[in-house]
């Protein structure tokens, strides 16, 4: 049998599986889902034909399955981090209930990136994109938190996305006479502007909807914070690079061929603006969901920016750090998960201190955090550094500003979370709090060694970005040639300068490593020292409340203009509007008679105007 | 199959319907059984009858020995035989659901089966006559019979619905009469065939009056806007089962008189156009009003009239592809909009106000039911694997192949509206605390034997559109071959 179409049914033999493993009991439930969330990536990993393609008809459409190098690359991204969020969830959700539907669901979102990632046909692709969109919003309103407003709107920006993209799959079926995606880019060049940009910037606004850019990124906060954490992982680390995968072939493929270049340009303003509106709500945030929330959007926008400069060293960063951002991501999320779980909360103005209560937590939250910063040794650093490099060679230098601006707020809530959650005094109401479960903080350890490999070798990563790349047209793309040139000419590869900076920095831990340990004490966090007053053990000194106040009180008149609100009376209008026109229906027989004789009356009035006599 | 006449699907209904309190003084339990049997045979002729059917040569039945076009004739063709089996499957499952309701007593089960079986028989009807006056007779016995279904609690809501209906109602027998009374002077005939041959010699401007009519009449029964303010009373306060039938039989009797009249009997031009804004503002005002709705049946009611409208969109394309799709939408509705209103029947039954903000929680304490309600909503908005999808997906390839761009817009706009009433009601269902004090009616093994086939039918298509697809196309080709028609109800007429 076709090995794409068995790993399609494993992956829904799996969701059956685990549902019904789950109605049995709890035991049969976790271990069927631990058992699925294995045999998955053992099965991509090792028997999947990539080379393979399969098709049928249905209902007239031709369809088509079978992978492509640059659908390979996010694929890889669901296969490793997927399994790890779904064994993370069986420590993370064992006092839940209804976790029958919850692993359903999960398992049908990954098989809807999994079929949208291998579709090489419209009607395929919407088919998988609609499963994912349904079955994240089964589990964004999982825990009964906000259902009306967070899931109605989730659900709302993810139709609006995907109508937005049945809209163009349906008038490019009209033009091209065909679904499939090859077809369509084949034909491109030969459309008038008006389809061009008609079909090509409402496929832009589907994905654009997913990965979460300026103005359509209202649903991400609330949906990324009020999923269970176990699935917010994959939500926001593999997801949402649904969106970015689309964005990729639409600029890259479409615009930039037909030397329409200029939408590329503005989707890269809308990411720039992204990072930085995102990245300034980040470090206002008490609670660490809704921070890393922001923090995700902030992200997506150096991605989306990358995507759209459209150049090769842009879309390779853009790649890189989409790659980079899920695993970083998983991992944040994961240890929000594993703080809600131990501590009971996750408001960074209540908890503080459980770095040593919980210290492997701590340590994958340290590693993400550099990772996500940007902080070499690890690779968001290159990947960082590529991005500006492209966005310099363009002579975007606004972007540049804005970007870097994005990205030095960015240490503020890396800082903030750090100490928020982990550092500062420990309080005697955690100190019943304990390390998580193993089977949470393996798959949390598994992502940061793959994050600390990565920052030393970020070549592995970089070799599926490039093979992913030949699929934009790009070839023999190579990160090494990331390369500094200074005003005399001379030029130094990139690589070098980062392995210097590696070496030096692991020099250099080791050095104060071993200078410090012959000092060391061992002191609690209340030992603290104050000029002539008397600390008593109870006060806490190192509040992480009002965090950044100066700060806040400058950017207040940015942050005042949320765009969410606008939305909020715009949905309040239409239902005024719907209420103006449900009234039409009175209820009275009378006037629904009334109705009907007028209507026989204008339409024999105007009979001329509507049958010609 | 030796008894396979196109005549039982009327004559046994309407034979059974009158003997059934007879059968009931005999046996008590017969009330029930009888028109199962009645239901189930019926079904099993249209499905063998449909299967065996040649492309091109409907089944015609010449009643009473005169031939067309001075007799009455059925026409058992691939669109009327696929609407007609659609019926009939309907109707078996609607009695399968409603066997052993539990509030009709011994009174009320004679009542509601033989009014039942009136009005299938009278849709039928609708769909296989071939003469213009049978239909409106046909039309009056489903309406009649309807109003007694709806005013069937004997409340006083359920009188103010059928009241309402019946005010409706006979308009639109009075225009409908009207248009034939019209026609009949123009033609001197009364065969839909015979007076789509000879339609082309009658004046203009009359033409225009009688499809005006015509348009108005029949647009009441297929719940066209701005006359469709019956359906909301009517299918909230019928029992479940008869909303559902509503949905499924009488709508779509309804919808098939409009099309077969224009598409076959009278041609007009521009009332297509018509047509399709009327559609279109039907969607708009149903869907719009559905969002604010707070009682769940009046909710599926309005839910029902919008893709009433996007069926008429579909047909007013006049292409095949329109064609196609409105015949997917039209099965798609019949049998999503069945299951949501049975589901909702057991939901509602449990709450004293039947309004939404009551259901908190009713998925963990009615489990099945919930479930092919959240199945049917997740169908209805058009999500895949289920079969609302291809409906959708086709509706929306028909609308951009005749370059209306900005309906599909339109359409998709108002389908975002549609997502979220139906998943208000879901959140509702199943995330939410459920209410203290609910009295639970779990659903009978009938009912839930019911519902079970219509969700493995939504998901069969869903995951397999082929299943229907070939049945559509021919239908498809059948109502836009014209010629076709006439020439196998007249064959001795040459056209020239």
């Amino acid at each position: 049998m076709n090995s794409l179409v068995l790993l399609i049914l494993i992956i829904a033999g799996g969701a059956l599986l685990s549902y019904f493993g789950h109605k049995i009991n709890k035991i049969l439930g976790n271990i069927t889902v631990f058992a699925v969330a294995l045999i998955i990536p053992i099965y991509w990993f090792t028997q999947v034909d990539f080379t393979e393609t399969v098709s049928f008809t249905v209902s007239g459409f031709h369809m088509e399955l079978g992978y492509n190098m640059y659908g390979k690359l996010f694929s890889m991204i669901v296969m490793i981090l997927s399994p790890l969020a779904l064994i993370y969830a069986i420590g993370y959700m064992k006092d839940q209930k209804k976790l029958a539907t919850f692993y359903f669901s999960f398992l049908f979102s990954i098989l809807g990136m999994t079929g949208i990632l291998m579709s090489r046909d419209f009607v395929s692709l919407f088919i998988f994109w609609e499963i994912m969109t349904w079955s994240s919003y089964l589990l964004v309103i999982f825990l009964g938190k906000d259902v009306q407003k967070t899931g109605i709107k989730y659900m709302v920006f993810s139709a609006i996305g995907a109508y937005a993209m049945l809209m163009a799959i349906v008038i490019i079926y009209k033009n091209t006479g065909s679904m499939m995606l090859s077809d369509y880019f084949g034909s491109f060049a030969g459309f008038t502007l008006q389809t061009k940009l008609l079909t090509g910037i409402l496929l832009l606004l589907g994905f654009a909807v997913k990965s979460a850019v300026m103005p359509l990124h209202v649903w991400a906060p609330g949906a990324y914070s009020n999923t269970p954490m176990a699935y917010t992982s994959v939500f926001s680390g593999a997801l949402s690079k649904m969106g970015i995968y689309g964005l990729g072939f639409v600029v890259v493929n479409l615009f930039a061929q037909a030397n329409l270049e200029i939408v590329g340009y503005v989707l890269a303003w809308m990411g720039a603006i992204t990072a930085v509106l995102a990245t300034f709500s980040a470090v206002f945030q008490h609670d660490a969901k809704k921070l890393l929330a922001y923090s995700s959007i902030a992200q997506l926008g150096y991605i989306v920016t990358g995507i759209g400069i459209g150049t090769e060293l842009s879309i390779m960063a853009g790649l890189y750090l989409a790659v980079l951002h899920a695993a970083f991501k998983g991992v944040l999320f994961m240890v929000v998960g594993a703080v809600e779980r131990q501590a009971g909360t996750t408001d960074m103005n209540v908890v503080s201190g459980l770095a040593r209560k919980m210290p492997f937590t701590f340590f994958t939250a340290l590693i993400a955090i550099i990772a996500l910063a940007g902080i070499p040794p690890l690779g968001g650093f290159v990947g960082k550094w590529m991005l500006y490099e492209s966005l310099i060679n363009n002579s975007n230098f606004l972007m540049v500003i804005m970007i870097f601006l994005s990205s030095t707020a960015a240490f503020l809530y890396c800082f903030k979370f750090l100490f928020g959650l982990f550092l500062g005094q420990q309080e005697p109401e955690f100190d019943h709090v304990k390390e998580a479960s193993p089977v949470m903080i393996i798959p949390m350890l598994l992502l940061s060694v793959f994050l600390l490999v990565t920052g030393a070798y970020p070549g592995i990563v970089f070799k599926y970005v490039a093979e992913g790349m030949t699929n934009l047209g790009f070839h023999d793309v190579n990160w090494q040639m990331s390369v500094l040139t200074n005003a005399w000419g001379d030029s130094v590869n990139v690589q070098h300068v980062y392995l210097s900076v590696v070496v030096v920095f692991v020099a250099f831990l080791i050095f104060i490593t071993w200078r410090g340990y012959k000092h060391s004490t061992k002191i609690s966090t209340k030992d603290i020292s104050s000029s002539g007053e008397m600390i008593k053990p109870e006060d806490n000194m190192t509040y992480a409340m009002d965090f950044y106040k100066p700060f806040q009180r400058v950017l207040q008149p940015i942050l005042k203009w949320k765009i969410n609100k606008y939305y909020e009376d715009f949905g309040k209008g239409l239902e005024a509007l719907f209420d103006f026109m449900r009234r039409i229906y009175t209820g009275n027989g009378q006037t629904y008679a009334v109705y009907v004789i007028i209507f026989l009356a204008i339409l024999l009035i105007f009979s001329k105007s509507i049958f010609g006599y | 199959m030796v008894i396979t006449d196109p005549v039982y699907f009327i004559a046994l209904p309407l034979l059974t319907a009158f003997l059934l309190p007879l059968f009931g003084k005999i046996y008590k339990p017969l009330i029930g059984i009888i028109p199962g049997l009645v239901f189930a045979f019926l079904a099993y002729i249209s499905f063998d009858l449909y299967l065996n059917l040649v492309p091109g040569k409907p089944i015609i039945i010449q009643m009473a020995g005169w031939a067309p076009p001075w007799g009455i004739n059925l026409v058992f063709s691939e669109f009327s035989g696929l609407i007609v089996t659609l019926i009939t499957f309907l109707a078996f499952l609607v009695w399968v659901y409603s066997y052993n309701f539990k509030k009709v007593g011994f009174d009320n089960s004679k009542k509601y089966f033989t009014l039942l079986m009136l009005m299938v028989a009278g849709s039928i009807g609708v769909v296989l006559t071939g003469d213009i006056f049978n239909m409106f007779v046909f039309l009056e016995i489903t309406a009649i019979y309807s109003y007694g279904l709806t005013a069937f609690y004997k409340g006083r809501d359920s009188a103010e619905a059928a009241f309402k209906y019946l005010l409706l109602g006979s308009l639109s027998s009075v225009f409908i009469l009207l248009a034939i009374l019209l026609l009949y002077k123009q033609v001197g005939t009364l065969n839909m065939a015979d007076i789509a041959v000879k339609a082309q010699s009658i004046d203009p401007k009359m033409k225009s009056i009688i499809a005006i009519l015509f348009f108005v009449g029949l647009g009441i029964e297929a719940e066209m806007f701005p006359m469709n303010g019956w359906v909301p009373d009517a299918y909230s306060q019928a029992p479940g089962p008869v909303a559902a039938s509503f949905a499924g039989m009488l709508a779509k009797s309804g919808i098939y008189a409009l099309i077969r009249v224009f598409y076959t009997v009278l041609e007009v031009k521009g009332v297509f156009d018509l047509l399709l804004i009327m559609g279109l503002l039907t969607i708009i005002f149903a869907e719009f009003s559905a969002m604010r709705q707070k009682h769940l049946r009046r909710m599926l009611a309005y839910s029902s009239i919008g893709q009433m409208g996007l069926i008429m969109v579909a047909f007013s394309f006049n292409t095949k592809a329109g064609i196609f799709a409105g015949l997917f939408l039209m099965f798609n509705h019949a049998i999503i909009k069945t299951l949501l209103f049975l589901s909702s029947g057991f939901l509602t039954y449990s709450t004293k106000q039947k309004k939404i903000r009551d259901l908190d929680g009713f998925g963990k304490i009615m489990p099945f039911t919930s479930l092919m309600f959240g199945l049917g909503a997740f169908a209805i908005v058009g999500l895949p694997p289920f079969s609302g999808f291809w409906g959708k997906l086709n509706m929306l390839v028909a609308t951009a192949d005749s370059n209306l761009y900005f309906v599909i817009a339109l359409i998709l706009l108002v389908a975002v509206v549609e997502i979220v009433y139906y998943f208000k009601v879901i959140g509702r269902l199943y995330f939410r605390q459920q209410h203290k004090d609910v009295e639970v009616h779990n659903p009978t093994w009938n009912a839930i034997l019911a519902m079970s086939i219509l969700a493995i039918v939504i998901i069969g298509v869903g995951i397999y559109p082929d299943l229907i697809t070939d049945y559509l196309t021919k239908a498809t080709n059948e109502l836009f071959d014209k010629a076709g028609y006439i020439h196998s109800v007249l064959p001795n007429l040459s056209l020239n």
